[in-house]
């Protein structure tokens, strides 16, 4: 016998942040979330039923109708849709596209339920482990790939043997928090999610935060579309992302933690599961860490299909069991973040760095990156090269070595035209501008940024107006609705770039465009309104006789 | 409480002082800047969504939104510049290019008139960024009191909030993502069938009339201006300010007064929408007296007020002061159940009343 509404709400009420595993629960019992269904946690959580419902539709895998949760869902993503994966959506019975799943370095995903199955077309659909990244490319060290290709590394005995919880174990016993903070501080690691705050400083600041229980959240909502660096972190090296988020609680005084993890990775979850588990019955996590009694709880959480969820204040209304839409800052997640409770929003890679780096000392990490640029990044390679996938990169690496000779450049015969930063947030670079190296002030100074690190390489046979489209489509899609110029904004550029909408007069096309471009980059009131203009802004900038076709023909 | 411990801004310029807690939209309003906004509510928990409220603030990167930033000692903020007003404008651009259309009639609400005033003042009717439309309309829900003309929804969330926030009834909510958003009851359903109590404070706080008093609008055809009549609603003792609207000698519609101190903007849905007694042809005009043969006939107040006396006093002859029993009317106010408690306490000498809401 399944469990009744009422068992599991009983459930759900002893745990914290229970709405959306209560959710899940049901959702994978019934197959979707019936309406009587959701009037029984509405009334078991307390949750007015109007905003439960409102809040059910922000979320893109919720179904509401029977069978809904077995339907499968086809990556629409920009890679995916190079590979045909609109044609895969038509093929398969009942199929719906989803954004990008992070899974760029493979052919298209599909989820049915939760598994991920890989494949061109419908009749050679076939299951499969996340790719480990690529062999070790230049002579340059790993921070978090070091030991990733291990074959045992995803077992606690495999990771104990190369080198895990070594750096809690020394943390908690022989290091105060204050001095674990100051090893982070002065590596230089900032944040690995896009924003590239220091790390030492949020924690510190968290630490000193006043309230309580204080709270680590891993940010391990991975939907930039073209980034799929966290889930192989954390399907090849899950204790990793552990013994990171243990180390953060340690240094900010937190007893609990949440790993947040997008909807679209269900074999992560069960991954992440049992390396908790296994680490609690070790004693390298739970009620007393490594007999020091220390507390450190982790509790996994998943979302359920919304790439604004990414966005830390989101993320935290998302866990609350509110709607997802991003909070107004100041105050920062640093002194109201959780239920408004000081919290560390860190990225899984950026956790992941951590327990190296207590391992070998903040001036190894500094010295792993180039000139003055402190430690790696992953960068998730995809589109139009020989060898997509994650590489671990020294920051200040040029772009042209990462594509050329680590990923064995663009098919023969053919040019880069462009490439995408920060997934697709970060807009173009092209011609002149792919002369960078993968940094931040170096790619800023030509007006992108490397955020979390996704990269889509496009050759000369590529359509940028295409492109273009579809990467404003995914923000329109995503955007949550809260604020004017982002929700119309992302439609309007959309439209444009469709061309079933707005001036057919080439100038009057530009100053629309260019208009919507300024207020959304300047009055958006979160990253994604403020980074969907930077694809029309550079679309613009490197490929002005392609726009012009599009609006006035040849 | 204030805690104005001689911090100043600097606004436009000009040092001025603010209190701890002070956002900058709150400061500068109380310095008469008038700067735009469609989403803000001075009762609601400020937002944040229209962006027409940025100002720049020196040394930040880009504007920031007035309404949810706090004032800081030492902040130097201008409140219009090119910039500031271009944005101001594209995104009045931009809402008039989502929506049906701009003019609504006054009736549909107190605030109805927000967004076409500040397209007018910013000139925003160019017909730039044309494209779909973004809300769905629901004229299958047949509640008589409140439109929901949703393709003139700017997504603003004044009426979720409001009913939230001040009604504590959480009928609505937001649906869906981005464009595709809605507003919307559990399930989509019914205002009938959701918690709504019809009290009108989601209509009385659009800025566009997308949410409209069906009964106002009944009477948009008729010529006359409309004026309006503060008063105090007759309903129950709480004494919610109101602005009754007429049109000549018609009774048009009801309002709440926004500074009602009662009611700070708040009706329920007598107060609101239940006005039609006022000109409906049953109405008592005169008091009526049962004549020998009992049947009702109209008498002067004096002839009334005689037959009542008579008919108290020979109850009380009879029967003894403790034989009658009075109550007050919840409709009335306080002053009038004072006078009531008096008069049977006083007058007929039995302390047997109460009032009705106590019931």
């Amino acid at each position: 016998m399944p469990p009744t509404n009422d068992e599991l709400i009983a459930e759900a009420m002893t745990e914290e942040a229970p709405l959306l595993p209560l959710l899940h629960r049901i959702h994978e019992r019934d197959g979707y979330l019936s309406e009587e269904a959701l009037r029984s946690v509405s009334k078991g959580l307390r949750i007015p039923i109007a905003d439960l419902f409102g809040t059910i539709t922000f979320y893109h895998h919720f179904a509401r109708e029977p069978g809904g949760f077995e339907a499968p869902r086809v990556c629409t993503g920009p890679i995916c849709c190079l590979k045909g994966a609109r044609d895969l959506v038509a093929e398969l019975d009942g199929a719906t596209g989803m954004p990008c799943s992070g899974r760029c370095d493979e052919p298209i995903p599909v989820i049915r339920g939760s598994q991920t199955f890989v494949g061109l077309s419908a009749n050679q659909l076939t299951v499969g482990d996340t790719p480990v990244p690529p062999a070790k490319a230049g002579d340059y060290e790993e921070c978090v790939f070091a030991n990733i290709r291990h074959s045992d590394r995803k077992t606690i005995r495999g990771y104990r043997q190369t080198g895990g919880y070594e750096g809690l174990e020394k943390a908690v016993t022989s290091m105060s928090p204050e001095q674990l903070t100051e090893m982070i501080d002065q590596s230089g690691l900032a944040g690995r999610g896009g924003a590239g705050f220091p790390t030492g400083r949020k924690w510190k600041a968290v630490a000193d935060a006043t309230g309580g229980p204080k709270t680590v959240v891993c940010n391990a909502d991975e939907g930039e579309p073209g980034c799929f660096k966290d889930r192989a972190l954390m399907d090849h090296d899950p204790h990793a992302v552990l013994e990171g988020m243990a180390l953060a609680c340690y240094a900010t005084g937190s007893p609990r933690a949440f790993l947040y993890l997008r909807y679209e990775y269900p074999e992560t979850e069960y991954l992440l599961a049992n390396a908790i588990s296994e680490a609690e019955a070790a004693g390298f996590l739970g009620d007393d860490v490594f007999g020091t009694g220390t507390k450190i709880k982790i509790h996994l959480r998943r979302g359920a299909g919304a790439y604004i969820c990414g966005e830390e204040t989101s993320l935290l209304n998302s866990l609350e069991g509110g709607h997802p839409f991003p909070r107004n800052r100041p105050p920062y997640p640093v002194t109201h973040g959780y239920e408004g409770t000081p919290t560390a929003v860190n990225n899984v890679e950026t956790l992941a760095s951590v327990p190296p780096i207590v391992l070998h000392g903040p001036d190894w990490y500094r010295g792993l990156g180039l000139g003055d640029h402190a430690g790696t990044k992953v960068i998730s390679l995809s589109g139009d090269v020989a060898r997509p996938g994650n590489y671990e990169v020294p920051l200040g690496l040029p772009l042209s070595t990462l594509i050329e000779e680590w990923a064995g450049g663009v098919p023969d015969g053919h040019t880069v035209q462009a490439v995408t930063m920060a997934g697709l947030s970060g807009g173009f670079l092209a011609g002149h501008d792919l002369d960078v190296t993968l940094d931040e002030p170096s790619i800023r100074a030509k007006g992108s940024f490397l955020g979390a690190g996704g990269i889509m390489v496009f050759d000369d046979t590529r359509d940028m107006i295409e492109i273009s489209h579809m990467a404003m489509e995914f923000f329109a899609e995503e955007s949550c609705g809260k604020c004017f110029p982002c929700r119309i904004g992302t439609q309007r550029l959309t439209e444009r770039l469709v061309g079933n909408a707005g001036p057919d007069n080439l100038e009057q096309w530009l100053d629309e465009v260019s208009d919507l471009n300024k207020t959304m980059k300047e009055t958006s009131a979160c990253g994604l309104g403020q980074a969907a203009p930077l694809i029309t802004e550079s679309l613009l900038k490197y490929f002005p006789q392609a726009v012009q076709t599009h609006v006035i023909g040849d | 409480m204030s805690d104005n411990t001689g911090r100043t801004i600097f606004l436009d310029g000009e040092e001025v002082p603010f209190d701890g807690g002070e956002t900058i939209f709150q400061v500068a309003e109380r310095h008469h800047k008038d700067i735009p906004t469609l989403c803000y509510d001075d009762r609601l928990e400020a937002f944040g969504g229209c962006r027409l409220c940025v100002v720049e603030v020196e040394g930040a990167r880009t504007p920031v939104a007035s309404c949810t930033t706090m004032a800081e000692a030492g902040m130097r903020i201008r409140t219009k510049s090119g910039s500031l007003e271009m944005h101001r404008r594209v995104l009045l651009e931009m809402v008039v290019s989502e929506n049906r259309e701009v003019d609504v009639d006054e009736l549909s609400g107190y605030a109805s008139q927000e967004m076409k005033t500040l397209v007018d003042r910013y000139s925003a009717r160019t017909g730039r960024f044309a494209g779909d439309k973004s809300g769905v309309s629901r004229p299958d829900d047949p509640n008589p009191f409140i439109l929901r003309d949703y393709e003139n929804c700017i997504s603003c969330y004044r009426c979720v909030r409001v009913c939230a926030e001040q009604e504590g009834d959480y009928a609505i909510s937001i649906m869906n993502r981005g464009f595709e958003t809605q507003i919307t009851t559990e399930f989509g359903g019914l205002l009938k069938d959701s918690s709504c109590t019809f009290c009108g404070q989601c209509i009385q706080t659009c800025p566009t009339g997308a949410l409209g008093d069906l009964k106002a609008l009944r009477h948009v055809e008729v010529e006359e201006p409309i004026e309006k009549t503060r008063s105090v609603c007759t309903y129950c003792g709480v004494g919610c300010a109101l602005d009754i609207m007429t049109k000549g000698e018609q009774v048009v519609g009801i309002q709440p007064a926004m500074d009602g101190p009662a009611n700070e903007g708040a009706l329920c849905v007598k107060g609101q929408f239940a006005f039609d007694f006022v000109h409906h042809p049953d109405r008592l005009k005169t008091p009526f007296i049962r004549d020998d043969h009992g049947q009702l006939v109209p008498a002067t107040w004096d002839e009334a007020l005689d037959k009542a006396a008579a008919g108290l006093l020979e109850a009380v002859n009879e029967h003894g002061r403790h034989s009658l029993y009075a109550i007050a009317s919840g409709r009335a106010p306080n002053e009038a159940g004072f006078t009531m408690q008096k008069f049977v306490r006083a007058g007929l000498g039995t302390s047997y009343i109460d009032n009705c809401s106590r019931a």
